[in-house]
């Protein structure tokens, strides 16, 4: 069975789980045999385009020390097979439709969607 | 006779918060109504939903006490469809991702809801007939 | 080939993806799969007769099947005869029935 994850947010839990919640669940599934492909859309774009960890979050004398990771943990997921796309449409409306993307990452128009779709067996929105 | 086939629901909401969290169970109810076996994976503010230390209160607003605000609480609710699947011979599992459970302190929980992670997802997924992830937002 | 229940429960007032999702839809409609949009939550807001949102009422249009979810619209008192033509009023049994049927079911 192949699963096409797909996220349209981004940033919504990465400073207090020091990872994205659906990154790092597919990273765990992957790592029991779970096939599967990622689809970011929306907000979530973002994630195709960063080339750092996240910022380190100070409130008083706290310090975060394992700031989220999240272009580590895409190389991880590719280097493991898991494809990735991203909406180009909505990297354009984002002032990203120039922006390099991160190594491996298909950008595909949403016209191409329904093709993507097709190519899995469930849909897995979060 | 055919057999009874199961679905998997995958959610992500804690109680009191939208309403995706109730016609999730409202997903559930109906799915067991179909007489399909139901297996739920909780991430994250889900796995707060079978806290067992939920507790009622009044509502000094509307002039009820405890007893007569009769407040929902989703690990009454979960109860309530642990007995209506016994009750129809189906089956009804809970896991709760248990990093998730850590990081909120949610360790109590009720009977018949268990402790697990991801692995367990993709094992529920790939053993059920369909399934269905409701993400928060 | 499978066909699709899109669960909504986005609408087009409040976020701006759900014209998105209403045109993914009508694109798997286009390609020639069964799709179905079951309204629920805030998702039922624009089947409401007078509601104005060119988006849903393109899919309205799109020979995509629309049901919407009772008790989401009792909640905002919609009786069915103040439904836009062409939904139908339906319970939970319609996601459920879909996922018994294999048919991709997500929720938007």
């Amino acid at each position: 069975m192949r699963a096409l994850q797909v996220i349209d947010q981004a940033f919504r839990a990465t400073t207090e789980e020091q990872d994205d919640p659906i990154l790092w669940l597919t990273r765990s599934m992957c790592g029991a045999g779970a096939t599967l492909m990622f689809l970011l859309s929306g907000h979530a774009v973002q994630y195709a385009t960063l080339s750092q960890r996240q910022p380190s979050l100070r409130l008083g004398q706290w310090q975060q020390t394992q700031p989220a990771d999240i272009p580590g943990d895409m190389t991880n997921l590719l280097d493991s097979g898991v494809p990735f796309y991203v909406v180009r449409e909505d990297l354009v409306e984002r002032g990203l439709g120039e922006t390099p993307l991160h190594p491996g990452v298909t950008a595909i128009a949403r016209d191409e969607l329904p093709g993507l779709y097709e190519q899995a067996d469930q849909i897995w929105q979060w | 006779m055919s057999e009874t086939k199961t679905l998997t629901f995958v959610f992500m909401d804690p109680p009191f918060e939208h309403e995706r969290t109730v016609t999730f169970f409202r997903l559930l109810d109906t799915a067991l109504d179909r007489d399909v076996n139901v297996r739920i994976f909780a991430y994250e503010g889900a796995v707060t939903l079978s806290f067992a230390r939920q507790q009622r209160h009044g509502n000094a607003v509307h002039g009820r006490d405890t007893d007569e605000e009769a407040h929902p609480l989703t690990r009454e609710w979960i109860a309530s469809l642990q007995n209506k699947a016994s009750s129809r011979g189906l089956q009804f599992e809970w896991i709760n991702c248990g990093l998730c459970v850590d990081e909120r302190g949610v360790n109590e929980v009720i009977e018949g809801c268990g402790r697990g992670g991801p692995p367990d997802l993709w094992r529920y997924a790939t053993t059920a007939f369909n399934t269905l992830t409701i993400g928060t937002r | 080939m499978s066909d699709y229940l899109f669960i909504q429960s986005q609408d087009p007032f409040t976020e701006t993806r759900a014209g998105h999702q209403y045109r993914l839809a009508q694109q798997l409609r286009e390609a020639g799969r069964g799709v179905t949009v079951l309204l629920v939550q805030n998702g039922v807001v624009p089947a409401r007769q007078e509601a104005q949102s060119r988006p849903f009422d393109s899919l309205l249009k799109a020979g995509v099947k629309l049901l919407a979810d009772e008790f989401s619209l009792r909640q905002r008192e919609i009786n069915d005869e103040q439904l836009k033509a062409g939904i139908a009023v339906c319970d939970m049994g319609a996601a459920i029935d879909a996922m018994l049927a294999s048919h991709k079911v997500i929720w938007h």
